[in-house]
Formats: structure tokens, C-alpha cells, sequence
């Protein structure tokens, strides 16, 4: 039977999955040696490391059949893909945030202007929120540093990924409200699941118990 | 840039038309012979009338009415337009093939083709789980006839799941049942948790979602009363397919939930080993003619063409083969003696080419000179053209 492949987010979600995994009963120590292999064979599953924001797009496209990465990713990606369990690592929430002390005054500004400005990395998440809102923003786009938008002039608000805050604070920056709060989940390609439901199955349930401990 | 294309659109050029007519030819024929008869929509629809496809997927412009138009999203909603408006008063059932080209948005950077064939069928006006069986079978049947032998055919049923959520509060039910179709199970059971379900009910639905069998008891569980009618639906479809010639290839899977909201009964996904994507979906939709104004129950199914002839392809299919094609080498000055033998054997039903060609589409071609207006030279011996044509037509080896 073919290997199942799964895709796996690198950078701060790795060394949790490899103890989810671990748990769940599949060896990892292939991901260890810190090589540059990308596609790496290891028992009973092939794993593919990629870019967070990629994984749902491997996974999507049946490239890989399961796939390890943050709902923050999948909120802001949109791909179709299954999710199938909470792993409950890699805690962050998706805020909004304001200079400290300017909400009040951006406010006014906005009943006045008609529209804020928003500097996200994540520009779907933040329209899909003010949509919902009935709130007129513009979003602007940045790569990175998006907590230096509001000090510079760039925007009024950020909506950006936190864990603990302190970011934010450093930056002057508090919360404004939460948008949502996300943790790494298992997915699935729609077909892997239909055609590996018996091994998919057991991995979640695996993983689920491991994550509810 | 001159020459190029909008973004997901694209010539097909002769080889693969070649392949998708043959593949066109085998679905209609198949279609036709469970009574099912052609329609041919418009390509351009109303903006507004489309209902199975999400607004910003559809290809939209204005026309110098200023009317928003859509090029055909899907043929679903052609269908249930013609039924109402031209089938409203007939009783009888309606069977509906059609083979074309559909258009769907996509974001750039995707991979993904905005125009691209669909082929599939709807019954119309016969809500029996008679009904539900036939277009399975025609569905199995039409992709073994296309060649495509590993394909399994998942039957799931949207109450089992919609069940599951009826007693909760509007509100979450809507967003427990948004979340399963988009694919977000971690968010229809945390919902569901949320809104009270009860332990062992949240277990028997996650036990059910997992559930992929030709088996079904181990599903009932804990279920509420009209998920099992659900499944009863689904075993009492059993042995209708087996009588109808599909028993083998199907699984019961309760995981499958399909992305669109108008389904109400049996519903199903056709997948290959090694694609990431269904060749064909379908199911039981009877409410969605009602939103044209003829409330008649319907079932059908679509299969998305690039992905048959993907997995055709993948397992070494080619076109069937014809007769081949002669190309002609004219010798004559004129041509007066090329051109009478290209006649005369076309008319003994051989295709003739004069000249070489530059496309041989994956044709089976075979070259013969002109001699003169009764003799050719083909592979390397002067015959008269009746010996050619016979040669040809009994498929000699070359």
C-alpha cells in the first residue's frame, strides 16, 4: 500500500507535531537531523516540509494526503481541504489592535473620514472580519513589522497573529477585540480521505486522544 | 501581449480533442441508452439566476442593456429554468443529458481552468429511491464504458449529519452545517459541543463522519431518529444497485458532505487512486427547482471532464481507434489524377489527406504516393487502389 504522505508546516509548529506524531505512533526521527531534504521517507508515512502557508495548498491539490498546520493559515489561505482535528498546540489569536489610548479617538475619526486604514499580513482575515463588522476599512498589505504601521502613519489599526502580546505591547499597540483563536489541526484532502478513510481514521482518533490529554 | 490568452483559458488543440469527443461520443451514448436526452443551454445566463455557484465564482459582465450576465456557471440551473418554464404542467419524469463547457472564477495562481467540459444528467420529477439507483448505475456504468476501471463510487446522505443538528438552535445549526460543507469537521462538532449536544451524541457524529463502509451498522449508535432514517435510506439502496448492475464498486461513506447546500437525500462522489480531486458528483436536490417555480423532485450527477480524461490518461488510455488515415502524395503535374483517387476512396469510406500533415493528432497514418488515377503506392509496392482500400480496411499490419 502507498505511503501516506503528509505535509508538514515548518518553523515553530515542528517540534510539537513531531510529539503529536510521535504520540499518534509514527516515527520522526527523520525530521531531526536538520537537513535540507524537503521529501523525507520515514516508516509507514513520507513527510513533505513546507512553508506554513503552502501546506493547505499541497494538501488541497492531493500533493499530500494530510497535512499539519495552523488554523490561522487556513483561515487566510481559504483552500478546500478537511479538518479534521483540533490539535490544540501552537495557541495564537487573531486581533485587532490600536495605538494604546486611540481607539476612542479613531473612532471618531472613522465617523467622520468614513474609513479606517488596516495594515495586516493576513488581508482576508481582516476584510472577512470588518465585513462582518459592517465596518468600511481599507486594508493595506504588508510583508512584515506590521505593528510599525500605526507609529509611522501608515494605518490606524493592525490586525496581526499574537501569542502573548508582548509585541504588541513593545510596540504601544493593545487589543482592540479578538477575531479568532487559532491552534495547529490536522486536514485532509477531500479524496485521500474518501480513499484512506480506514488509515486517516485511526491517525485522527490517535491524534485526538493524544490532543484531549 | 498578442497571442495570449486570458488567464485559465486555453486552446485545446487536436490530440485532446481527438480524446474528449471520443470521450463525449461514449457519455452521450451511454446516457442515451437509459433514456436520457440532449439539452443544450445557453452560454450566457442572468448573473442573478445562477443558485448552485457561490457569485464570485461566476464569470460576470455587463451587456450594453446594462444587465449583469454570467457565462454558464453550471448546467443545473438551465435545467431547473427549462423544467419550470417549459415542463411546468407535464407529470411524467424528464431525463436530461448534456456534454459542454462550463466557466468558473478562480483566483490567479491556482492552477485552475475557467472554462472547462462538464458532462452529466438530471431526472427530474421522480423522487423514488429507484431514481437514485438509476443515475448511479448510469454514472458507474458511463465511466467503465469510458475505460476508467479503479473508480469507487462514495454514497453518503445529507440527513444523517443534518440529523444530527436538527434539535439545535437555528443559529448554530446553520453554522454547524456551514462548517461541515466547507470542510470543517473540528468546527461543526466544536459548535455542535457548544450549543449542548450531549457527550455521547458528539461521539456517535464523529464516530459517523469517520464512517466509510459497505456496512453501515456500526453507525447507528447513539444516532437521532432521522439519521437512521438516513441510513435506512441508504440500505434499502443497496440492494437496488445491486440489481442494477452497480453493487460492486460501492462504499457508504458518511463523511461526505458535499460543499453545496441545495442537496437533500443520497448523495455521492466518484475518486481514482492518485487524484486529488472527484471525477463526478452528484446527488438528490429536491427543493432547488422549487426556488425556479416547479417544485419537482430531482437527482443527477455532473463529472468534470479534465479530471476523467486526467485519469484516463494517467492509466494509459488513448482514444479508440478508427480507421487510418491515408495521407495522398500527389505525383501528378496537375492533380486531376490525386483528386479522382482521394474521391474514390473516400466514397469507399477511407479518410484521405492530400499533402503531409503537420498534425497527426495521434491518427494512425499510413502514406501512399499517387501513380496514376487507379494504381498507389503503398508501402513500397504498386497496387490498384481497390487492393489498397482492401488492405486498409481489413487493418493489416503496415
Amino acid at each position: 500500500m502507498k505511503a501516506l504522505r503528509i505535509a508538514l508546516a515548518q518553523g515553530t509548529l515542528l517540534p510539537d507535531t513531531r510529539l503529536a506524531l510521535e504520540a499518534a505512533g509514527l516515527a520522526t526521527d527523520a525530521l531531526a537531523d536538520g537537513g535540507r531534504r524537503l521529501l523525507v521517507p520515514s516508516t509507514d508515512v513520507d513527510y513533505v516540509l513546507a512553508r506554513p502557508s503552502d501546506v493547505p495548498t499541497h494538501v488541497a491539490h492531493g500533493a499530500a494526503d494530510l497535512g499539519i498546520v495552523g488554523k490561522d493559515v487556513l483561515l487566510e489561505t481559504d483552500a478546500d481541504v478537511l479538518e479534521l482535528v483540533d490539535l490544540g498546540y501552537g495557541h495564537c489569536r487573531f486581533v485587532v489592535a490600536a495605538p494604546t489610548g486611540s481607539v476612542d479617538r479613531s473612532l471618531d475619526e472613522y465617523r467622520h473620514l468614513g474609513s479606517l486604514e488596516v495594515a495586516t499580513k493576513y488581508p482576508r482575515v481582516a476584510e472577512r472580519h470588518f465585513q462582518g463588522r459592517g465596518m468600511q476599512v481599507e486594508i493595506i498589505k504588508l510583508g512584515g513589522s506590521v505593528e510599525l504601521a500605526p507609529q509611522v502613519g501608515l494605518a490606524d489599526w493592525i490586525v496581526d497573529l499574537v501569542s502573548t502580546g508582548r509585541t504588541l505591547r513593545e510596540n504601544s499597540l493593545s487589543i482592540v477585540e479578538e477575531i479568532a483563536t487559532c491552534t495547529a489541526r490536522l486536514i485532509a484532502n477531500r479524496v485521500s480521505y474518501a480513499r484512506d478513510r480506514e488509515r486517516i481514521a485511526a491517525l485522527a482518533a490517535k491524534l485526538e486522544t493524544w490532543a484531549a490529554r | 501581449m498578442k497571442g495570449a490568452l486570458p488567464r485559465g483559458f486555453r486552446d485545446i488543440l487536436p490530440t485532446e480533442a481527438r480524446e474528449l469527443h471520443a470521450i463525449e461520443r461514449t457519455l452521450m451514448n451511454a446516457f442515451a441508452q437509459y433514456g436520457y436526452v440532449p439539452l443544450e443551454p445557453p452560454t450566457v445566463e442572468f448573473a442573478e439566476s445562477a443558485v448552485t455557484v457561490d457569485e464570485r465564482r461566476t464569470v460576470r459582465f455587463l451587456d450594453r442593456d446594462g444587465r449583469l450576465l454570467a457565462l454558464r456557471p453550471d448546467v443545473t440551473t438551465a435545467v431547473a429554468r427549462v423544467v419550470a418554464q417549459r415542463y411546468r404542467q407535464a407529470d411524467a419524469t424528464l431525463r436530461l443529458a448534456y456534454f459542454t463547457p462550463i466557466f468558473r472564477e478562480e483566483a490567479s495562481m491556482h492552477g485552475s481552468e475557467r472554462e472547462y467540459d462538464q458532462a452529466g444528467v438530471e431526472l427530474v420529477g421522480d423522487p423514488t429511491l429507484r431514481a437514485d439507483a438509476e443515475v448511479i448505475a448510469l454514472l458507474a456504468d458511463a465511466l467503465a464504458r469510458c475505460g476508467l476501471l479503479a473508480a469507487d463510487i462514495d454514497i453518503g446522505h445529507v440527513g444523517f449529519v443534518d440529523g444530527f443538528l436538527a434539535d439545535l438552535p437555528a443559529e448554530a445549526r446553520a453554522a454547524a452545517s456551514a462548517a461541515a460543507r466547507s470542510g470543517d469537521l473540528v468546527g461543526t462538532v466544536s459548535l455542535a459541543r457548544e450549543a449542548g449536544m450531549t457527550a455521547s451524541r458528539i461521539s456517535a457524529l464523529q464516530r459517523g463522519l469517520r464512517h466509510r463502509s459497505a456496512d453501515l451498522a456500526a453507525a447507528r449508535g447513539d444516532a437521532p431518529a432521522s439519521s437512521l432514517r438516513a441510513l435506512e435510506t441508504l440500505e434499502a439502496l443497496r440492494p437496488l444497485l445491486e440489481a442494477a448492475g452497480a453493487g460492486g464498486a460501492v462504499r457508504f461513506d458518511l463523511g461526505y458532505i458535499p460543499a453545496l447546500p441545495y442537496y437533500t437525500g443520497v448523495v455521492f462522489q466518484v475518486t481514482v487512486p492518485g487524484l486529488g480531486f472527484p471525477i463526478a458528483t452528484g446527488g438528490r436536490y429536491d427543493s432547488l427547482l422549487a426556488k425556479f417555480g416547479a417544485d419537482r423532485a430531482a437527482t443527477g450527477f455532473g463529472i468534470a471532464i479534465p479530471h476523467l480524461h486526467q485519469a484516463l490518461v494517467a492509466g494509459g488510455w488513448r482514444a479508440p481507434a478508427e480507421l487510418p488515415l491515408l495521407v495522398l502524395l500527389p505525383d501528378d503535374r496537375d492533380g486531376v489524377a490525386t483528386l479522382r483517387v482521394a474521391a474514390a476512396l473516400r466514397g469507399s469510406g477511407i479518410a484521405v489527406a492530400i499533402g503531409d500533415v503537420a498534425e497527426a493528432a495521434g491518427q494512425d497514418i499510413r502514406r501512399a504516393r499517387v501513380i496514376d488515377e487507379t494504381h498507389l503506392e503503398y508501402e513500397g509496392v504498386v497496387r490498384a487502389v481497390e487492393a489498397v482500400i482492401a488492405v486498409l480496411r481489413s487493418g493489416a499490419p503496415r
